[in-house]
Parts: C-alpha cells; structure tokens; sequence
C-alpha cells in the first residue's frame, strides 16, 4: 500500500489502453474503401462508376437531370431536379454500402465493397 | 438427536462480506442503468477487498453468493439478468485468480486493488457480453457495442480499484479493524 500503483497496476494499466482501442478498429470498421458505385435509374442499373476516375455525370432521371460529382474515391449529388435536396444533403459516400439518393427523380448512387455494410435498406 | 454445523471464522467472514456485498447489489439494482449490462459494480468492491485481505478462496464465495442470493431476493434468479451475472461474476473472479496467482508467484509485478479491480472488470463485462451474445442475441450488430462497454468497464473497473484501495488503507490503519470486526 505504499504507492498508488504497483509495476503490476501499470501492466494491467497500459495493456487495458492498447486493448480498448483495438477493440474499436476490430469492431467498428467500415466495410472500408469502395472502388466502384452503381447507378440507378427508376429502379434499373443504370451505369458503373470508377470512384477514381475524375469526372462530373449528367444523369436522365424521371424529373429531369440530376449531376454526380465522382473522384478521389468518392462521390455525391451536386443537383437534382427535388424540392428538399435530400441527395445533395447526404454528401460525399466513399464507405462500402453507402448510398444517396434523390427519390423524386428515381436516381440512387450506392457504393460497392466486398464487404457491404448493409444488405439492404428500405425506406 | 441434534446435529451442529461447525462453523468457521472463515464462514463468519464470508457471510458477513456476502451480506454486505449483496446490500449494496440491491442497493445498485435500484440505480436506472443507461445501457443493458452497465452498473457502477460497487459490490465488487467488496470482493475485491476479501481477496486483497483474505485471499481468492474467500473472495470467491462471496462473489458467486452475493450473485445468488441477490438474484433470489431480487426475484431475478435463474431469469436471463442471472445469467448475465453469474457469467459475469464467474469470469471476474478467474480473471482474479490469474491476478492473484502471478502476484503470489512474481511478487515484483504483484497486482495492487486498481490492477485487480481493473482486471476483473473488463473480465466481468467480457464474460457477460459473451453470454449475451451466445445465448440471448447472437446477432453481428451486437459486437458493435462490445468497444463502448469496454470502455466503460475499464473506467468502472480503475474506480473500483480507488475504492478498494482507500477503504483498505482505512481498515489498515484502523487497530480496531483486526479481523472479525470490520464494522
């Protein structure tokens, strides 16, 4: 009981602050990285994107033409034919499984891993 | 014809300790809990002071009574919260086994009550999780919530450790506090 903490209590100590965080990358990754993006139009595939290809996309939707920005490994809505902008609100995707979408022009951006992180989502 | 149970200083101590121990479980349940699983683990101050001052042995027994017979006054025996806790409990004293063991065997890296508390504390929430997991959710997206209550079990566990020490060093320096009469 002489010092507060023994050489031991140290170990236990600096073991817990390694073992804390590695918890956090082995459970909390993303799905990681995804190299390509899917687009869709009124429900049908509509083109497949390189995520590293710069280049600025005019897509045909049900409303009129919505504009995807993709490079740099990611991609996202910079206008939509929509009242709310949702799409454009949900910025850049780069993560496996994330996805954007402008439903009132029926155009959805999705990125693909190997390892998505959903499924599937419905809204 | 009667019969008399012998009983032990070593019984005394232990239900005293487990009688304390399972006042303050009660005490705890009535707490409102964030998360499922999360409880500040103040009864396990009081294993952890049996075992600093009467060894594992001891600390054991108190340990899984106070699961138990907390569990039946608090009417949650054999109910899944029992398990979690039983799990829980089981895994916190091997953890302390281990602990007490090295400290006996490589007295240079002996484990102080903050080393001890913090220990069995991530081995107590490792072994709930794993239950829960294993038996009540086997679901993916459950993992997901194993880092933040490590975290905080690694924080629970460190001010256990405080707790534990500073009442030790009371009961050590208190003369009257020798042995039986810890009160």
């Amino acid at each position: 009981m002489k010092h507060w903490l023994t050489k031991g209590d140290w170990l236990v100590l600096i073991a817990t602050l390694l073992l804390v965080p590695s918890l956090y990358a082995a459970y909390w990754h993303g799905s990681g990285q995804g190299l390509e993006a899917r687009v869709w139009v009124d429900g049908k595939p509509w083109a497949r994107l390189d995520l590293f290809h710069v280049q600025h996309l005019d897509v045909p939707g049900v409303l009129g033409v919505s504009h995807l920005e993709i490079g740099n490994g990611q991609v996202r809505f910079t206008d939509s034919p929509c009242q709310n902008r949702q799409c454009i609100h949900t910025g850049w995707l780069s993560e496996g499984g994330d996805v954007a979408a402008c439903l009132p022009n029926r155009v959805s951006v999705q990125i693909m891993a190997d390892d998505p992180r959903f499924d599937s989502i419905n809204f | 014809m009667t019969q008399t149970i012998q009983t032990t200083r070593d019984d005394h101590l232990i239900a005293w300790f487990t009688a304390l121990a399972i006042t303050i479980h009660i005490a705890e349940s009535a707490l409102p809990s964030p998360l499922p699983g999360v409880k500040p683990g103040l009864a396990n101050v009081v294993t952890l002071i049996v075992l600093c001052r009467y060894g594992w042995r001891m600390a054991v027994w108190v340990a899984l009574l106070r699961v138990l017979i907390g569990s039946v006054l608090l009417g949650t025996f054999l109910s899944p919260t029992f398990f979690l806790s039983l799990s829980g409990a089981l895994a916190g004293v091997t953890a302390l086994g281990l602990g007490w063991a090295v400290s006996r065997a490589v007295p240079g890296w002996a484990l102080g009550p903050l080393g001890l508390g913090l220990l069995a504390a991530l081995a107590h929430m490792t072994g709930q999780f794993w239950t829960a997991y294993v038996l009540f959710i086997p679901h993916p997206a459950l993992l997901h919530l194993f880092p933040p209550l490590m975290t905080l079990a690694a924080v629970l566990g460190i001010v256990s450790g405080v707790l534990t020490r500073s009442v030790l060093a009371r009961l050590n320096s208190d003369p009257s506090a020798s042995m039986v009469k810890k009160k």
